[in-house]
């Protein structure tokens, strides 16, 4: 019996790919690099599922899960030939609590839809990256996805209260509770963000969110990024947390616009999109002190976005600017990092620096509230040497935002892209902790290899015993 | 191996596409299926590896590409701005040129060559005529029960082809009207409530009988060459026509393209307007009444190449509320109805699976009346709804109600 005739036998032989060319269409994710998919299986259930983690771990080959493939740090791509498990088909919502205000769902059910479907109960799942519209609950969980309205709301991690898993010995495990706060480890807290490195998820217990009984989203124009900048670092003094608050500098509202035709003023150097939400007094009186705010660092125009279709046309602008951004090249390079508000002018001047001194085409859209960089480098990566250049590049910027108190990564994972820079915000004690926290689970390292951690993570790799660790 | 003819996906079209995966919720068969290679990332990168000679075109390939539908509705949602149906329409064509199969030869001359044969169709029309009058179509689940979706056949037709229908209002042009190959002998009523609307806004319709098949469901099945030929007859019956009005959404999506398809294709495609736009830009102008009514519900079916392919919403449910009718949404999601051309006939498991989707959502509709502005969407919806509704294109219902108007006063 072969390795495919194995996994024919556990889910029939039209859930799997094995086809050269198939293989080569999941060999990426959004992101820039390929990996080698050995072959790819659509598992429907919990138990499918961990019969194809034991399938794998009989033929020692690595398991690496999928979802709708929107990651950008290559998450889902596999670093070694491995079996590619999408879990696009459990895409059901198990059930909904209400009452509660909790509901279980599959790891394949597509963000956007959980909310659409919540709808009628006047409930939402909160954390809402750009992807959205495409991305699964279960990358979500994988990557500790953030988005717009995560500055007032938490990331993932503040929205999941459970997660079943599939674990090295194919076993099924539900880690968390409904409790806001079960006793022990808090281990569902370690599965989130963990990208597919300790187990397969394969169901979800998502805290759910009512909606906003009001809801005002401001368009502010200004001439030069500082303004734009300063505004955004004032509103947060002032006291104000937005439900979002989203900068996009003037290559981007101009490929943007392109695409939605919302009338984005496509001259400015900028454009903030900030979104208030509560109940009436609080959200008029909340959005006219940004407006004041705005008016006072120099903007030359603050739109009122009227209910419903024009706000709903901004936010479609802004969270398509991902893939907009093809208008200027083919390719395209995102980087993610954190750096303090305060700091967010001086990050900016470095980045457009650096990208001017490597005579990259730069796009710049990010999350100005939580000072969430996503600089976007267009390229085309068969220019010979291009890529090189733009993983230079992006280094230095990854650099200069942590040398300015920042941190890698705010919410697309660090997958195989950033996981090299990892050594530059953690020591080797912490690395040596990460590790050993992953063989725990993991100890074959049959989950998604390659990923988050740097080879020579472990002490023994750098032949240094952590002070207090247990060797 | 890579590419052998000058229709194939070009290296700027493969490469406008950023693998971003915004377009894949938006893909009906990525939503039946979940898997990459029936999405279209999966497709245009499936294409761009064919193109760079990284993998042959083989059975594989054209599976992938076999399976899609053509709706478009990638295209609309790619913020990209990738011509998706363009790449396909060229990956099909290469298709054709390096995997020959008697099979597509044959579809290829009904696509081709029949449909622009009006003694062909015609006869094809006389055959399921009769067979509609021994309710031959009624009979078990064959390929006679594909027939159900249609309308029932004049005997003798009535062909427009070659008329003039003058108008008696204060003139403001000249419209020339597409006939269509299957439109003329099996949707006249379209095109009678098409004459009617425009005839009664001041323009005397023309249908120049120079004109054959619009060449749509050739270029899509890859049939290119077959497709150049018809656009190039179709460029020159209307080379003189100010105004050309296509009733049928799959027909006006193509023309409007033929600027890649024929000479001086372009010039006629910038001339060419869907009846539902044409008609709804008339009433907003006040050339056209809104009539009142009592307000009944009708559903509307967005057909692909209406919505995703031309961009038209507005449209449709501005004739139906100038028809004195409310307008109800059935499909946020604009999902394909499944009918695609011929995909009906190439994949009927898939179409159906679609078709019967859109049928418990215009159900759930709670509504007796569905309207649909192309003949492939209209024909699957009446086979799957069957008797309990009726279906008409937009055009129809608004004419109707202009009529009733007109006996009233
Ligand atoms: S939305 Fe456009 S750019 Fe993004 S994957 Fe789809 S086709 Fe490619
Ligand atoms: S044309 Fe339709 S079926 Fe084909 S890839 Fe695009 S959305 Fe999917």
């Amino acid at each position: 019996m072969s390795f495919l005739d194995a996994l024919h036998a556990v889910v029939g032989r039209e859930r799997v790919r094995s086809q050269p060319l198939e293989l080569l269409l999941f060999a990426k994710d959004a992101g820039v690099r390929a990996g080698t998919a050995a072959a790819v299986v659509f598992p429907e259930t919990p138990e499918e599922t961990a019969a194809c983690v034991r399938v794998a771990r009989e033929w020692g080959v690595p398991v690496i899960p999928r979802g709708a493939g929107t990651g950008l740090a290559g998450g889902a791509v596999p670093e070694e030939p491995g079996l590619v498990v999408v879990m696009t088909r459990m895409n059901r919502i198990h059930s909904v609590d209400v009452a509660g205000r909790t509901a279980w769902v599959g790891p394949g059910v597509i963000n956007l839809d959980l909310s659409v479907e919540l709808g009628r109960h006047g409930l939402h799942y909160a954390p809402d990256p750009s992807s959205q519209s495409a991305c699964t609950i279960g990358g979500n969980v994988g990557t500790n996805a953030g988005g717009p309205h995560c500055l007032a709301e938490g990331t993932t991690v503040a929205h999941i209260l459970a997660v079943e898993l599939v674990t090295a010995d194919a076993e099924i495990h539900i880690l968390g509770g409904e409790a806001p706060d079960p006793p022990g480890l808090d281990l569902r807290g370690v599965v989130v963000g963990s990208e597919g490195t300790l187990g397969l998820v394969t169901r979800i217990l998502v805290k759910l969110t009512q909606n906003p009984p009001h809801v005002r989203t401001l368009l502010i124009a200004f001439a030069d990024v500082a303004a734009a900048a300063k505004t955004v670092s004032d509103v947060i003094a002032a006291g104000i947390v937005p439900a979002a608050l989203e900068m996009m500098d003037r290559e981007m509202v101009r490929a943007v616009e392109n695409f939605v035709h919302a009338g984005f003023p496509t001259e400015a150097a900028a454009v903030l999109l900030a979104e208030v939400t509560g109940f009436e007094d609080g959200v008029v009186a909340e959005a006219g002190t940004i407006a004041r705010i705005a008016d006072a660092a120099g903007a030359n125009e603050v739109r009122v976005a009227s209910e419903g279709a024009e706000r709903d046309e901004w936010w479609r602008g802004r969270k398509s600017a991902f893939g907009a951004v093809a208008q200027a090249a083919p390719d395209y390079y995102l980087h993610d990092t954190v750096v303090p508000r305060t700091k967010l002018v001086d990050v900016l001047t470095d980045v457009y620096e650096i990208g001017g001194r490597y005579g990259l085409t730069m796009l710049n859209v990010f999350h100005a509230g939580d000072g969430n960089l996503h600089p976007l480098v267009a390229f085309d990566a068969r220019e010979p040497g291009m890529l090189d250049k733009v993983e230079e590049a992006a280094k230095e910027m990854v650099r200069v935002s942590v040398e300015a108190g920042g941190s890698l990564s705010g919410e697309h994972g660090v997958g195989s892209e950033k996981r090299d820079l990892m050594p530059l915000v953690f020591d080797p004690v912490d690395l040596d902790a990460q590790a050993r926290l992953r063989d725990a689970f993991d100890p074959d390292g049959l989950f998604n290899p390659g990923k988050v951690l740097p080879s020579g993570s472990r002490c023994a790799d750098f032949d240094y015993v952590a002070a207090g660790a247990v060797p | 191996m890579s590419w052998v003819t000058t229709d194939a996906p070009t290296r700027a079209e493969l490469d406008a596409c950023v693998t971003c995966g915004l377009c894949l919720p938006h893909c009906p068969t990525f939503r039946l299926t979940g898997d990459e290679t029936a999405s279209p990332r999966g497709r245009l990168t499936a294409m761009a590896a064919v193109a760079e000679g990284l993998a042959p075109l083989d059975a594989t390939f054209e599976e992938i590409m076999g399976f899609c539908l053509q709706c478009r509705a990638c295209e609309a949602a790619c913020p990209s701005l990738v011509p998706f149906g363009r790449a396909m329409e060229g990956a099909r064509a290469e298709l054709t040129a390096q995997r020959p199969s008697r099979v597509r030869t044959v579809r290829h001359w009904v696509l081709g060559r029949a449909l622009a044969m009006r003694r062909v169709v015609a006869v094809a029309t006389f055959a399921v005529a009769i067979a509609q009058r021994l309710r031959l179509d009624r009979v078990g689940a064959g390929p006679l029960a594909r027939l159900r979706g249609l309308r029932r056949l004049p005997i003798p037709p009535r062909p427009t082809v070659g008329r003039r229908f003058p108008t008696a209002a204060s003139r403001r042009g000249t419209a020339a009207l597409l006939a269509g190959c299957v439109m003329d002998p099996w949707f006249s009523d379209v095109h009678t409530a098409t004459v009617g609307v425009l005839t009664r806004a001041g323009y005397d319709v023309v249908v120049p009988s120079a004109q054959t098949c619009c060449g749509a469901l050739a270029a899509h099945d890859g049939a290119a060459a077959a497709a150049k030929a018809l656009a190039a007859r179709n460029v020159a019956a209307f080379a003189a026509s100010d105004l050309v009005v296509v009733d049928a959404a799959g027909c006006s999506a193509h023309m409007k393209e033929y600027g890649a398809w024929a000479d001086e294709g372009a010039a006629v495609a910038a001339r060419v307007r869907d009846v539902t736009e044409l008609t709804a830009e008339l009433v907003a102008a006040g050339a056209l009444p809104s009539i009142p009514g009592d307000g009944e519900r009708v559903a509307v079916q967005d057909p692909c190449h209406l919505r995703h392919a031309q961009r038209i919403t507005a449209a449709p449910r501005a004739l139906v509320r100038a028809a004195g009718y409310t307008p109800v949404e059935i499909d946020p999601a604009a999902m394909c109805c499944g009918a695609a051309g011929v995909y009906t006939v190439l994949r009927p498991d898939t179409s159906r699976e679609l078709g019967v989707r859109k049928a418990a959502q215009v159900r759930d509709a709670g509504v007796e009346v569905v309207v649909s502005a192309n003949p492939g969407c209209e024909m699957q919806l009446r086979g799957l709804l069957g008797a309990s509704h009726r279906v008409l294109h937009p055009v129809e219902l608004y004419w109707h109600a202009l009529e009733q108007e007109k006996e009233r006063s």
